[in-house]
C-alpha cells in the first residue's frame, strides 16, 4: 500500500465513522440525547439545569423536603471513542458517574451499595458538611463492603461547582473512571443569568493499546486524555447560541495533571473554584482557564462569533491518543533508505513520522485491536488531528435546533485558503523568500 | 628307505575340480550375496550395486550420475553410498577373503611322491630307482570338519558386511539430514543478519538527520558485526556437513557440485509407535545373527580341535623300489600318538572363544532392547516438540510479530523493536531446525535398528542444541 492509499483509506474510514455514531455514546435510558435539551429553567431564578455532555443527571425522588438519590458503585464497560473500549469502575453503570445537581439549602440523602470486588466510600470533594459523612474510609467511617449500601445524609449549604470520587483505594478506583461532578445552584443568584451551563470533568488514564483494563499503577505516562470520560472524537460538542452567556464548569480528578484549557473565538472569565465566588473585581478575560488537579473552576463567556470553536486542553499530548515513547525521533529520516531493508523481512512495515506526525491519523494503518493511537476525527475540510482532551464549542444561532453533528457553513469569503499567485504578487509577496 | 634322496618334489597340485566353481567368485557375487539378504527382509532398498563386471571397478554406477544431476534427497544419497561408498566395497571385498578361506579349507591334502635315484659304487650294479607315495589319510578325515568351520565364518562374515551396509546407508541418511538442517540454519542466520542491517539502516538514517545519538548507532553496528560472524559460523558448519556428506556417498572431483533444495521435512501429524519393537529389534539385528554365527564357528573349531586332538595323526603310503631288473613293492602305516599334544590348549581356547561370544550375544541382546527403547523415546520425544514448535512456538511468535508491528503502527514501540521480535521467529526457526533434525536422526536411528543394525547410532544428547542466540541483544534499547 502506498501513501495514498493509506489516505484514501483513512478518508474512507472517516467517512463511515461520521456516518454512524461518532460520539460512541451509549444511549441508555435517562441518558442525555446527542442533541442537548432546550434550555430549561428549572432551578430558582430562573437558573437552567446543567447539562453534562456525554453524561447524565442523578434523578432525586422529593420525600418530605429531603432529595434522595442512589449511587451505585460498580464495574462498567466504556467506550472511551470509537475504536477504544475499557473496562472501567463508576457509577450507575458509567464514567463519569451521573451529575448530582442541586439547590444551596437542600437536605440530602444518598444511598451508596458497593457492587466493587473490593470496599468503597464516596467523598463529597468541596463539600463541607459534617465530619462523619466526609467518606473518608478509617477517619469518618468505615469502608463500604462489597455488596453493603452505606447512607450519607447532609445539607449542602454552600452554592457551588464541587465532585465526588471514593476514599478508599483512591489510586485504583479513580484511575479506573469512578469520579462525577456536583452542582450546588445558589437559592438567589447574583449577577447576569446564564443561558447554559455546563460540566466538564477532565480525567487521564493509562490505556495500552490492545488492552482494556485503564493502569492505576501509572505516574506519568497517560495517554487517553478525557473531558467527561470521553477522548477526542468521543466527546459531544457543546452547541451554544451566539449571544447567549454561557457557563462551563470544570473539574479535574485526573491523578497527576493540570489542565490549561485553551479557548478559540472567545474570552472568557472564571467565576467560581470550589471554593467560592470570585468577586466581580477580581476577574480577568482569560483565553485559558487552568484547571488543577482536585480543583473545580467555573468560567463564562458570551460568543459572539459564529463557527465550530476548538477548545481543549494546551499541554500538546494531552490532545494526542496513545501515542507511545518508545520510537525515536523519525523526523527528517528519508524512508527510501529503510524500508526496502526492513520489508524483505517484513511486508507490512512502513517508516512513519519522518515528514512529522500530523497526517498519521489519517494512514489508516492496522493498529492493535481496542486502540485509538494518533487518533482523530473527521472535520470538514480533512481529518482533525487530534484526540483526547478535545471538543468542540459550536455557536449557532439558533442553537436549540441545530444540528449538533453538522459543520458551520462559512460565509463565502471567511476561509484561509491557497493564496493566488498574481494576489501575492500584486502585494510584494515572494513565496520562495530565502533566509539566512 | 634306507636310500638318502636324491631330490624330491612336493606339491604338485592335483586338480580336484570341486570347488573350482567358489575359487572363481568375484565381487558381484559377494555384493549378490548379502543383496539377497536384504532382499530376503524386504529391503531391496538396502540393495547395493557394483559394476557387473570386477575388473570395471572403478566405473561408476549408472544410476549415480542420474542421481547426482537434480538435486538429492535422503534416499537418493543412500543409494549413492551404496553404490559409490569405497569402504563399504572394501567389505565387500571381505566376504572374498572368507570365501577363500572357505574354499581353501574345503581341498582334500596333496599325496606327496618321493622319487629316488641311487647309483651304487659298484659300477656293475644298475641304478637303483625308490618311488614312493605319501597320504595325509587324518587330513581327509579331518577335512568336512575344517570346511564346517570355514563355512561358517562365511556366513558370520556376510552378516558382518551386511551390517556394514546398514551402517553405510544409515551414515549417509543422517549425514545428509546433517547437511538439510546445516543448510536451513545458513539460511535463517542471513535472515537474522539481514534483520540487524536493517536496523542499523534505519540507525544510520536516524543518526544521519540527527535523531540518534553515537551510541545507538554502535551499539547496532556491533550487533549487525557480531551477526555476520554467526552467518561465518553457521557457513563453515554448511561447508563441514558437505564434505562429511561427500565421504559418507564416496564423492570426490566433480561429482561434489550436489545441490540439496528440499528442507527437512515436518515431522508427521502423528507418531505411530511400532508394534512389539524390541522382539521385532532383536529378530532383525545382524549383530545379534553375526554373534551366533561365530558362536557356531567356535563351537565347530572347539569341535574339530577335539577331533584332531584325538584322532592320532595317520598317514600311509605306497613304496617301490627297483633294484636291477626287480620291482619290489611295499605299503606302511605312520600313526602319531596322540599322547602330549591332544590339542587341549586350542580346545580350551574354542570354548572359551564359544563362552564369550555368547556372552557377548546377551550383553548384546540388553543393549540392543535398551537401545530401541531409548529410541522410540526419542522419536515420540522430538516429534512432539517438533510439533509443538511447529504448531504452537513458531505461530506464537509468529503471532508475537505480527502484534509487535500492529505496535509499531500504533506508535508504540520503535522499528527496533519490530526487528528485534522478527529476529525471535528467526531464532525459533533456528531451534526448530534442530528439534528436527534431532527428530529425523532418531527417526533414522529407529529405522536403523529394526533393520538390524544398533550400533554407532547418533542419538545425541536429547533435546536441541543450543543454537548460539544472535549476537547484539539489546538493540531493541536503540533509540529508546
Ligand atoms: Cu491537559
Amino acid at each position: 500500500m502506498d501513501r495514498r492509499k493509506f489516505v484514501q483509506f483513512g478518508v474512507a474510514a472517516g467517512s463511515a465513522l461520521l456516518a454512524g455514531d461518532v460520539f460512541g455514546q451509549e444511549t441508555k435510558p435517562g441518558a442525555a440525547p446527542s442533541r442537548p435539551s432546550p434550555k430549561r429553567a428549572v432551578f430558582p431564578g430562573g437558573q437552567p439545569a446543567v447539562v453534562t455532555p456525554n453524561g447524565v443527571t442523578l434523578p432525586l425522588k422529593e420525600k418530605g423536603g429531603l432529595k434522595i438519590g442512589h449511587l451505585v458503585a460498580m464495574p462498567v464497560k466504556h467506550t472511551f471513542a470509537p475504536g477504544l473500549e475499557g473496562d472501567c469502575w463508576g457509577y450507575n453503570g458509567r464514567t463519569i458517574g451521573p451529575t448530582i445537581e442541586v439547590v444551596e439549602g437542600d437536605h440530602v440523602r444518598f444511598y451508596v451499595t458497593n457492587k466493587l470486588p473490593e470496599p468503597t466510600t464516596v467523598h463529597w470533594h468541596g463539600v463541607i458538611l459534617p465530619n462523619g459523612m466526609d467518606g473518608v474510609s478509617g477517619l469518618n467511617q468505615r469502608p463500604i463492603k462489597p455488596g453493603e449500601t452505606f447512607v450519607y445524609e447532609f445539607t449542602f449549604r454552600h452554592p457551588g461547582t464541587y465532585m465526588y470520587h471514593p476514599h478508599f483505594d483512591e489510586m485504583t478506583q479513580m484511575a479506573l473512571g469512578m469520579m462525577g461532578m456536583i452542582v450546588v445552584h445558589p437559592r438567589r443568584p447574583k449577577g447576569p443569568p446564564v443561558d447554559r451551563d455546563f460540566v466538564l470533568m477532565t480525567h487521564e488514564w493509562k490505556i495500552t493499546p490492545g488492552s482494556r483494563r485503564p493502569d492505576p499503577n501509572e505516574m506519568t505516562d497517560f495517554n487517553v486524555l478525557t473531558f467527561n470520560s470521553k477522548a477526542f472524537p468521543g466527546t459531544e460538542p457543546l452547541v451554544v447560541g451566539r449571544g447567549e452567556r454561557v457557563r462551563i464548569r470544570f473539574g479535574n480528578l485526573s491523578a497527576m495533571d493540570h489542565h490549561p484549557i485553551h479557548f478559540h473565538g472567545l474570552t472568557f472569565e472564571t467565576t467560581w473554584t470550589d471554593g467560592g465566588e470570585i468577586p466581580v473585581s477580581a476577574r480577568r478575560p482569560d483565553t485559558t482557564v487552568l484547571v488543577p488537579v482536585g480543583s473545580t473552576r467555573v468560567i463564562e463567556f458570551v460568543p459572539d462569533e459564529l463557527g465550530d470553536w476548538a477548545f481543549h486542553c494546551h499541554m500538546t499530548h494531552h490532545v494526542m491518543n496513545q501515542m507511545g515513547h518508545g520510537m525515536p525521533v523519525m523526523v527528517g529520516a528519508d524512508a527510501r533508505k529503510i524500508d526496502p531493508k526492513v520489508q524483505s523481512l517484513l511486508p507490512g512495515y512502513m517508516t512513519m513520522g519522518q515528514t512529522g506526525m500530523g497526517e498519521m491519523a489519517e494512514m489508516g494503518m492496522p493498529v492493535p485491536k481496542n486502540s485509538i493511537p494518533m487518533g482523530g476525527g473527521a472535520g470538514p475540510f480533512s481529518s482533525i488531528d487530534m484526540g483526547g482532551m478535545f471538543t468542540i464549542l459550536k455557536v449557532r444561532d439558533n442553537p436549540d435546533t441545530a444540528d449538533p453533528k453538522g459543520w458551520y457553513q462559512h460565509p463565502k469569503g471567511t476561509v484561509a485558503d491557497r493564496a493566488d499567485a498574481a494576489a501575492m504578487k500584486a502585494d510584494g509577496i515572494d513565496p520562495d523568500a530565502r533566509f539566512g | 628307505m634306507t636310500t638318502r634322496s636324491f631330490f624330491s618334489f612336493s606339491a604338485l597340485t592335483l586338480v580336484l575340480g570341486l570347488s573350482a566353481g567358489c575359487a572363481s567368485a568375484t565381487l558381484p557375487q559377494h555384493v549378490g550375496e548379502v543383496n539377497d539378504i536384504f532382499a530376503a527382509r524386504n529391503r531391496r532398498d538396502l540393495a547395493a550395486s557394483v559394476p557387473q563386471d570386477e575388473k570395471d571397478w572403478e566405473k561408476t554406477a549408472a544410476e549415480v550420475p542420474k542421481l547426482l544431476s537434480k538435486p538429492l534427497d535422503a534416499d537418493g544419497a543412500v543409494r549413492i553410498a551404496l553404490a559409490q561408498n569405497r569402504d563399504l566395497r572394501a567389505a565387500f571385498y571381505e566376504i572374498g577373503i572368507a570365501r577363500g578361506r572357505f574354499v581353501q579349507a574345503g581341498l582334500p591334502p596333496n599325496p606327496e611322491i618321493d622319487f629316488g635315484v641311487r647309483r651304487p659304487n659298484d659300477p656293475a650294479q644298475p641304478l637303483q630307482l625308490d618311488i614312493g607315495i605319501e597320504y595325509n589319510l587324518t587330513g581327509l578325515l579331518i577335512l568336512p570338519l575344517r570346511k564346517g568351520v570355514a563355512e561358517a565364518e562365511l556366513a558370520a562374515e556376510r552378516l558382518r558386511v551386511a551390517g556394514r551396509v546398514l551402517d553405510t546407508a544409515y551414515g549417509a541418511r543422517t549425514t545428509f539430514y546433517t547437511v538439510q538442517a546445516r543448510r536451513q540454519e545458513l539460511d535463517l542466520r542471513v535472515r537474522a543478519l539481514k534483520a540487524f542491517q536493517a536496523g542499523y539502516a534505519a540507525a544510520e538514517e536516524l543518526h544521519r538527520v540527527g535523531n540518534l545519538p553515537d551510541v545507538d548507532l554502535a551499539t547496532q553496528r556491533a550487533a549487525v558485526e557480531s551477526a555476520r560472524i554467526d552467518v561465518a559460523e553457521a557457513e563453515n558448519r554448511l561447508l563441514d556437513a558437505r564434505e562429511d556428506l561427500n565421504v559418507a556417498l564416496g564423492l570426490s572431483g566433480e561429482q561434489t557440485d550436489w545441490t540439496v533444495e528440499a528442507p527437512l521435512p515436518d515431522p508427521p501429524a502423528e507418531e505411530v509407535a511400532p508394534e512389539r519393537v524390541e522382539q521385532r529389534a532383536v529378530a532383525a539385528s545382524f549383530e545379534l545373527q553375526e554373534l551366533e554365527a561365530r558362536m557356531r564357528v567356535a563351537s565347530k573349531r572347539a569341535g574339530l580341535a577335539q577331533t584332531e586332538g584325538t584322532l592320532p595323526h595317520v598317514s600311509g603310503g605306497f613304496h617301490g623300489e627297483r633294484d636291477g631288473f626287480a620291482w619290489e613293492i611295499g605299503g606302511h602305516v605312520t600313526v602319531g600318538l596322540p599322547i602330549f599334544d591332544r590339542n587341549q590348549g586350542t580346545v580350551l581356547s574354542a570354548r572359551s572363544e564359544f563362552g564369550a561370544q555368547r556372552e557377548r550375544y546377551l550383553a548384546t541382546a540388553t543393549s540392543l532392547r535398551a537401545t530401541v527403547r531409548s529410541a522410540l523415546n526419542r522419536v515420540e520425544s522430538a516429534g512432539r516438540r517438533a510439533r509443538h514448535y511447529r504448531e504452537a512456538v513458531l505461530p506464537a511468535r509468529e503471532k508475537a510479530l505480527a502484534e509487535t508491528l500492529l505496535q509499531y503502527n500504533a506508535m508504540q514501540v520503535s522499528v527496533f523493536q519490530v526487528l528485534e521480535s522478527q529476529r525471535q521467529v528467526t531464532q525459533t526457526g533456528i531451534t526448530y531446525v534442530e528439534t528436527l533434525l534431532d527428530y529425523w536422526n532418531a527417526r533414522a536411528a529407529l529405522d536403523q535398528i529394526l533393520a538390524g543394525r544398533h550400533r554407532g547410532l547418533a542419538l545425541g544428547p536429547a533435546g536441541a542444541a543450543p543454537s548460539n542466540t544472535p549476537s547484539g541483544g539489546g538493540s531493541a534499547e536503540a533509540g529508546h
